[in-house]
């Protein structure tokens, strides 16, 4: 399996000990402080957390307390001002530009407004997942090889779009549009994947669709997820594992069943004053 | 009743007494505007015209009826040049488009290599070229590489450069951020970004430009010809020497077919790209 | 439906798809091939030497720094020259006012929603602007000087014609997207052509016809700096008599202060348009 394979590799590199009993966490984060800038408040204050191969991770918080700012840092779309992100076995604040981009191609993003680029065929927004794979010629003449087309092809009907595939992106409803994001997303063949605000663009009754199917994908191809969320009841019916964030401090961190009302009183308590 | 009155009273005056400050200050402006165009008419076209020479009314009626006799034999030897005139804009757009490529890039404020140095560069080459009229930059490319269309086309080149890259700069800084951001986040090189990125979301518009610079840069290769670029411009100038009106009126008539079908072109370009 | 397994192996049946979209990209083939085929062979009609194009910037730097360098400041402030500048304002000022007060009416008849009659207004009004603008400013220029003789009148009356072109297009363009709700409401009332114009239209398109209006002038003036060279007046005429007579470090002199000129007016015109904007 994939994933044991890269636990070995970063095992090897950090010169850890092989742990047999317990599995190393695919994402380790340590400390982890965020400031926007040097003078302004920080974002996050020092999170730690790990996530395993077979978690979904759902990350809850009021607005503000760092959610987005958490999940970008770990592919770094924000850059952390302090602290650790092992993922994979390498320390993501230590990528230069190519291991950086050679380590987000096997992280999986999946955006709160699902960041197509509207004027591309839905085919052309899930094949641009396989950019961090495909060189300046292919990419500039859009000849993706015959795999990755039948992949996409494969992956538009595994999330019921193969009637949409030459359509314009900005055509499709907003369900169908975070669908063609996630089959963008799994064209990586991502080793975890990134979730942020998936569903608070979209309706309650295709939230909870859109959430279904990416468990579902998430299982099948045993891909770690985290994920934010606005919505408790959605993270809880979905994810096996939350973490409550309030301003910036890290407030619960257990399985979701563990989860007790106290707990989410004390998670939304700057909402609730 | 007494007291209804002095509280409406009050705004009502403040108000008659704004609307005639604005009145006062309206007539003020115009009767600046005035007093300089009256100065302006009589410095310029009272004193320099030399109107014992233009020979009252009936001369001008005599060299305008000249115009008239429009010298249709000429059609067959304008059709080369009229060729020629297209070809040139729209070479020239071309390669206006060439130049603009790396104007633009600099004089975007978030694509920019660095903000100190090509910013203001790529800023300062589009407002140069703007400013320099074609006409002038003509005459420069004649004295550089010789008579011929190359410095039609590159006049041409060089004053759409100015418009084409100040549009699409300015659509590269209003794009929407979020599908770079997904571009980015899977792995994609700088190429990458720029390519699939940013080229979709600023294409409509930039070849809307284009079309539009294009139908702009027919009217401006018909009169390169005027300094030596050869084209429509060309016929003019020998016409006007020969003081054959007739002939020149068809010129100009030349020029309209000309336009009108770069017109119809570019509406249906236009159409298949939006 | 085929599930995709785990490890990324495809299982057997193979989808097809193809970028080529039969009619569509035929099309689009066609169409392009077609202007490539133009491009060529207008470079190979017009017996262009690509390297020669390479060539044209350093060759014109070279120019430029031998033979045009030092400009010969004195000469441009020299008083008859400075005059003819100021004469060149006045005319693009003349210019843009009469093709700004003209191209009012007739972007009115050119409007589609607005116009006062669609079957004959419009179509006139349409080909007023659209002639206006077609020919060149120099053309009118030329055109003028054989009607009217050298100087400022024929200069002046190119810059109106190509001002009611320039100004007109962009006037009727403004017209086209106002808000049509205050129109019909005034029309409902029953209020003429005219008072429709003025209570409806107008104070919406106020400001922007003003900007316009600038804008126009900066054009304008652009254009006046090169009437002169067909014999329009103002310093076009100097930049003539240098050229044809060789005096390069006057010419570079003459074409320095055209940049600079122009440039104010860019300032000065962008300075006004952003005033007048943020007064909305």
């Amino acid at each position: 399996m994939r994933h044991e394979r890269n636990f070995a590799e970063g095992r090897e590199e950090n010169g850890l000990p092989a742990e047999r009993e317990r599995p190393v966490p695919v994402l380790e984060v340590r400390n982890l402080k965020v400031s926007y800038s040097a003078s302004g408040p920080q974002i996050l204050k020092g999170i730690d957390f790990a996530v395993d191969g077979d978690d979904f991770c759902a990350v809850i918080g009021p607005s503000g307390a760092g959610k987005s700012t958490l999940i970008r840092c770990v592919n770094r779309l924000v850059e952390a001002s302090d602290g650790d992100i092992i993922l994979f076995g390498q320390d993501v604040r230590k990528l230069n530009g190519g291991e950086l981009r050679r380590m987000r191609r096997r992280i999986g993003m999946i955006f709160q407004e699902f960041n197509l680029v509207n004027r591309m065929s839905v085919m052309d927004n899930v094949l641009s997942g396989r950019l961090g794979y495909t060189g300046a010629f292919r990419s500039l003449f859009k000849v993706f090889p015959r795999e990755d087309i039948e992949r996409a092809l494969e992956l538009l009907e595994r999330v019921g779009l193969q009637d949409h595939v030459d359509k314009r992106a900005d055509e499709l409803s907003g369900g169908q549009r975070q669908r063609v994001g996630i089959a963008r997303a799994l064209m990586q063949k991502p080793e975890i994947l990134l979730l942020d605000e998936p569903t608070s663009a979209l309706d309650p009754k295709i939230s909870r669709d859109v959430m279904r199917l990416i468990k579902e994908l998430a299982r099948e191809f045993r891909v770690p997820v985290l994920c934010n969320i606005h919505d408790v009841q959605l993270a809880l019916e979905t994810c096996n594992r939350i973490i409550g964030l309030q301003d910036g401090y890290k407030k619960f961190d257990g399985p979701a069943e563990g989860m007790r009302k106290q707990d989410l009183d004390e998670i939304y308590a700057m909402e609730v004053l | 009743m007494v007291a209804a009155v002095g509280l409406q009273g009050a705004p009502y005056l403040s108000y008659v007494e704004r609307k005639r400050r604005r009145r006062v200050n309206n007539w003020v402006i115009a009767a600046c505007i005035a007093v300089v165009l009256g100065w302006c008419i009589w410095d310029t076209v009272m004193v320099d015209t030399d109107w014992a020479r233009m020979g009252g009314a009936l001369g001008i009626i005599g060299t305008l009826e000249r115009f008239f006799w429009i010298d249709w034999g000429l059609v067959p030897s304008l059709i080369v040049p009229a060729l020629e005139t297209m070809m040139m804009a729209t070479l020239g757009t071309l390669l206006g488009c060439v130049f603009s490529l790396p104007v633009a890039w600099f004089g975007a404020y978030n694509v920019t290599p660095n903000r100190y140095i090509f910013y203001p560069l790529g800023r300062f080459l589009m407002v140069l070229s703007r400013s320099i009229h074609e006409i002038i930059w003509a005459l420069l490319f004649v004295g550089a590489v010789g008579l011929g269309a190359l410095p039609g086309i590159l006049a041409v080149a060089m004053r759409s450069v100015g418009f084409i890259s100040k549009i699409t700069a300015e659509a590269i800084e209003n794009i929407d951020p979020k599908p770079v951001e997904a571009i980015r986040a899977v792995g994609g090189n700088q190429f990458q970004v720029m390519y699939y990125g940013i080229l979709p979301q600023i294409l409509p518009v930039v070849i809307g430009t284009i079309i539009f610079e294009w139908d702009i840069n027919i009217r401006r290769s018909a009169i390169m010809g005027l300094v030596g670029a050869g084209g429509l411009g060309l016929v003019f100038f020998r016409q006007m020497a020969m003081f054959n009106y007739g002939g020149v009126t068809l010129v100009v008539l030349a020029v309209l077919v000309l336009i009108a079908i770069g017109e119809v072109i570019s509406h249906y370009a236009r159409k298949a790209v939006i | 439906m085929t599930a995709i397994s785990a490890d990324g192996h495809m299982p057997a049946p193979v989808r097809r798809w193809s970028r080529y979209k039969h009619p569509r990209s035929t099309i689009r083939f066609a169409v392009l091939i077609a202007v490539l085929a133009f491009l060529s062979w207008s470079i190979a009609f017009l017996n262009i030497d690509l390297y020669r194009i390479i060539g044209a910037f350093p060759r014109l730097w070279e120019i430029l720094a031998t033979r045009y360098f030092p400009p010969d400041i004195d000469y441009v402030l020299d008083d008859s020259f400075l005059h003819s500048v100021l004469r060149t304002i006045e005319m693009s000022l003349l210019g843009g006012f009469f093709g700004v007060v003209l191209a009012i009416p007739l972007a009115w008849m050119a409007a589609r929603n607005i116009t006062i009659s669609r079957r004959i207004a419009y179509p006139l009004g349409r080909f007023a602007i659209m002639g206006s603008r077609s020919i060149h400013e120099t053309i009118w220029t030329i055109l003028f000087v054989t009607v009217l003789g050298f100087g400022m009148l024929a200069g002046t009356l190119a810059l109106t014609v190509f001002c009611v072109g320039f100004a007109g297009k962009l006037f009727a363009d403004e017209l086209e997207a106002i808000d049509m709700g205050p129109v019909e409401a005034l029309r409902s009332v029953g209020a003429s052509n005219l008072q429709v114009f003025q209570y409806a239209v107008l104070p919406q398109i106020r400001v922007a016809f003003t900007g316009i209006a600038i804008y126009t002038w900066d054009v304008a003036f652009r254009a006046a700096t090169v009437v002169g060279f067909f014999g329009g007046g103002g310093m076009g005429w100097y930049l003539k008599r240098t050229t044809q007579q060789l005096e390069n470090t006057r010419v570079a002199a003459i074409l320095l202060t055209i940049i600079v000129l122009v440039l104010l007016a860019e300032l000065a015109s962008g300075w006004l348009r952003h005033r007048i904007a943020k007064m909305r």
